[in-house]
């Protein structure tokens, strides 16, 4: 004969057993580290720090109609290492006072109107302080720059050379921290 | 069921009661951990920067256009515009520059239409500029 004497105690069991199971759950749950969510969140602050880095050198001192923006002059004139100084200057620095060991790869893509096929894009390496070996973990920032290569300026090394005239170039920029 | 002891059922109750709140609590842990990854992932995927800066450039090729009589369209900065954004940011650009007044001969004030599309976000915007 079955005795229904116990059935509180075993109902008591079940509902502490799924209490010790939730708080090994819990306990289990809570330390581990979650590793997709955090390098989605670095990515997107790397990202975001590289743009506005790239957006502050491509804004002109004055107003002034004439006026050109650093980054301007620096893809005319051809200065790899200025830009190098100015981009890890602004992307480097930290609150604390220590530098950021952040590297990056700089590209220019540029179209050429003249020779066929036409809408052919190209890319040319503007300067890097570091060489891409594939491992890195990079994420990329890009910023348009109109520059005028119409009158003066260094023409970048680049095959085929740019057309000389005023045009719309974009400057891609890997970035990745070391 | 006839000898059932009804005592203690409060400890029963309170039992079922924690167990569902620790489940709940369970359930809020385990949905805060993906929070920080999807924000993210939204914002590297929604191309803010990108609409923002494309837009920037149209601006200041739009100071290249002098005259009602040589539109936009026909210039290389245009087909520069659009051939690396086609290219590079997989992105549909494409723009209009108009003069706001016919009888402005210098074309000062400008209304632009710009439109963008990468498949997933679009942007259409008439500026005047």
């Amino acid at each position: 004969m079955v005795n229904y004497d116990g059935q509180l105690y075993t109902i008591e069991g079940v509902a502490a057993g799924l209490i010790m199971l939730l708080t090994a759950f819990i306990v289990v749950g809570t330390t581990s580290v979650y590793t997709p969510g955090d390098t989605h969140i670095t990515d997107m602050q790397l990202e975001q720090m590289g743009s506005d880095a790239l957006h502050m050198m491509n804004t002109p001192n004055t107003s002034a109609a004439s006026a050109e923006s650093a980054l301007q002059s620096m893809i005319k004139n051809n200065e790899k290492d200025r830009f190098g100084e100015t981009f890890l200057s602004f992307c480097d620095t930290t609150a604390g006072g220590t530098t950021d060991t952040l590297q990056f790869s700089a590209d220019i893509y540029y179209h050429k109107s003249n020779p066929m096929p036409e809408g052919s894009v190209y890319k040319v390496n503007f300067t890097e302080s570091r060489h891409l070996t594939g491992g890195e973990h990079a994420v990329r920032v890009t910023e348009w720059v109109q520059v005028d290569n119409s009158v003066g300026g260094v023409l970048l090394p680049a095959s085929p050379p740019l057309d000389t005239r005023v045009q719309a170039v974009l400057v891609e920029v890997l970035v990745w921290r070391d | 069921m006839a000898r059932l002891n009804d005592d203690a059922q409060w400890i029963v109750l309170m039992g079922f009661m924690v167990s569902f709140s620790l489940i709940f609590l369970g359930i809020v842990i385990n949905q805060s951990t993906v929070v920080g990854q999807t924000t993210a992932e939204g914002v590297l995927e929604f191309p803010k920067n990108d609409i923002l800066n494309v837009r920037s450039a149209i601006f200041q090729s739009s100071t290249l256009q002098s005259s009602q009589i040589t539109p936009l369209s026909l210039t290389d900065v245009h087909d520069d515009i659009i051939s690396i954004a086609m290219s590079r940011k997989n992105a549909i650009v494409s723009y209009r520059v108009k003069c706001q007044e016919l009888l402005d001969p210098n074309c000062v004030s400008k209304i632009i239409d710009i439109h963008y599309n990468n498949g997933v976000t679009a942007y259409n915007e008439t500026a005047n500029y």
